[in-house]
């Protein structure tokens, strides 16, 4: 019988986590197109619905009612494996992701995560490198020059921000003394890990640029120089599926930049609900991801590559000696 | 000694990325900035100014005679040719057009024809919505003419209004003047 509920509830928390970032991706939408627009001394979106809040909405019914057209010359198997090879590992990741401790409904404890991993954080950062091959083979597949272009970008770019987010986060790793994100949050108590890493921070935090294609570093699509990059050939709902991965993994980043940095859901100052807090922060690096958007220009490629090597790579390296210095 | 501070501060400054910054907080400011949208056709409109150029319109003298004499100068001036003059002589001996037509998918709204006139009786209105689906319906006849806006007396500037599918948008407000849409452009 306890079995029985306690898989009952993994499978709600799943069902929960799985509806609300398929979900989530409207709101955000709607917020990007505004933000832009106010940055941009536009209106964005006004038309549909109360100051534009039902465009998702119809854009999602337009996208959905697409034709979903596959190129002649496409590899037909990877062209279609693509989007999903892309979309299902953001999921996947948010299964080790803690969103608070626990709350009691009813009398039953019940915990704010699917499963505390104890390698966590190894585990976010192994699943989420599967979704660069749905970049990559969607830009290959499609054999449209724009499209391989994109996921040459790709390759080129994932190999030089993932080493040194790695690395950033391992000064957390050494201040929690664990590689579960539960641990790395309670070990935040007091004193949250930006005061001690602001290095790892930075480090983390531009590489996470990186890691969500956006500006600017969003070279895999870059509009402007490539159509729309590996997604040039997607339409329809293979196009959604893109994006909703898009959106999953900025969440996704900001996050993690919250957990790791920013003390998950410990609050400062003011008393509000942990969930609260950690909402709040979520939010806070999500308006910081798309403000950055609509303020910088697109780096060229071969400076991402110096960035990512000869500034990032030593920063996060002396951020671990560091760290293990004081340490001792 | 100055430039030399001045060069640590901008290295200073380069290392903890103060245009990054820069550039953002100019963006932020942006953000709280009045959009400069304005909502045409369904929530605003643009009332012209007295010196626009716009749809074409015949005026009457005083006794309600059409003022045009049927000169032709207009015609003439017309550097594309897009206004047609048939004169008549009524009973008292005046000249007259029996048909004035103007093609305005060939006007390019130059004016002229308003300088040329010497009786003062074509000039360049208000009306600025006369979109057509059919390029036969844009040539606009005498009658058609006496009855369209004359210029405008007020206006420059967004006022409130309201696109009606039958006719055209439908101003709604009883401000002569709108609020000045300039206002809102930032100047750094």
């Amino acid at each position: 019988m306890e079995l029985v509920v306690a898989l009952g509830l993994i499978v709600f928390k799943v069902a929960l986590l799985i509806a609300i970032l398929l979900l989530l991706p409207l709101p955000l939408t709607w917020l990007e197109r505004k933000i832009a627009g106010h940055i941009q001394q536009r209106m964005g979106p006004m038309r549909v619905g109360w100051h534009g809040l039902l465009q998702p909405v119809a854009d999602g019914v337009k996208l959905l009612t697409k034709e979903d057209h596959i190129p002649a010359e496409a590899d037909r198997f990877l062209f279609k494996l693509a989007p999903i090879l892309a979309l299902a590992p953001p999921f996947v990741v948010f299964v080790a992701i803690p969103f608070g401790e626990s709350v009691s409904v009813l009398g039953t404890k019940i915990t704010l995560y699917v499963s505390n991993l104890n390698v966590a954080l190894l585990f976010v950062f192994a699943v989420i490198g599967i979704e660069v091959y749905g970049v990559i083979f969607g830009g290959w597949a499609a054999n449209s020059k724009y499209a391989v272009l994109g996921s040459l970008r790709t390759c080129a770019q994932m190999i030089s921000y993932e080493i040194p987010m790695g690395f950033a986060v391992i000064g957390v790793v050494m201040l929690a003394q664990s590689m579960s994100l539960l641990d790395i949050v309670r070990a935040q108590a007091n004193v949250w890990n930006i005061v001690y890493q602001p290095v790892g921070f930075f480090v983390f935090f531009v590489a996470g640029l990186a890691e969500a294609q956006r500006i600017p570093f969003d070279l895999a699509e870059a509009e402007g120089d490539l159509g729309a990059g590996f997604h040039t050939e997607y339409s329809g709902i293979r196009f959604a599926f893109f994006m909703v991965s898009e959106y999953a993994i900025m969440l996704l980043t900001s996050v993690l930049a919250v957990i790791l940095f920013f003390g998950g859901w410990n609050g400062v100052l003011v008393p509000l609900p942990p969930l609260l807090w950690f909402v709040l922060k979520v939010a806070f690096f999500v308006y910081v991801f798309i403000w950055f958007r609509f303020t910088f220009p697109r780096y060229r490629y071969d400076q991402l590559m110096a960035i990512g090597w000869k500034v990032l790579l030593p920063l996060s390296m002396a951020n671990i000696i560091i760290t293990g210095v004081a340490f001792l | 000694m100055s430039r030399a501070l001045d060069r640590t501060g901008i290295w200073i400054g380069w290392a903890f990325f103060a245009d990054l910054t820069n550039a953002l907080a100019l963006t932020f400011g942006y953000m709280f900035s009045r959009p400069v949208t304005m909502q045409y056709p369904d929530k605003e409109k643009w009332l012209p100014y007295s010196r626009y150029r716009g749809h074409h319109f015949l005026k009457r003298d005083d006794e309600g005679e059409i003022k045009c004499v049927a000169c032709e100068l207009c015609a003439r001036i017309c550097p594309c040719d897009c206004i047609e003059v048939i004169p008549y002589e009524d009973e008292k001996g005046n000249r007259h057009p029996a048909k004035f037509e103007i093609d305005m998918a060939r006007c390019l709204f130059c004016g002229l024809c308003e300088d040329a006139c010497p009786a003062d009786a074509i000039a360049l209105g208000q009306q600025y919505e006369f979109s057509s689906f059919s390029s036969a319906d844009l040539v606009i006849g005498r009658d058609d003419l006496l009855g369209k806006p004359g210029k405008a007396t007020t206006g420059g500037g967004v006022v409130a209004a309201r696109l009606n599918t039958e006719q055209d948008v439908l101003v709604e407000t009883s401000e002569p003047q709108g609020y000045n849409w300039w206002r809102n452009i930032r100047r750094t």
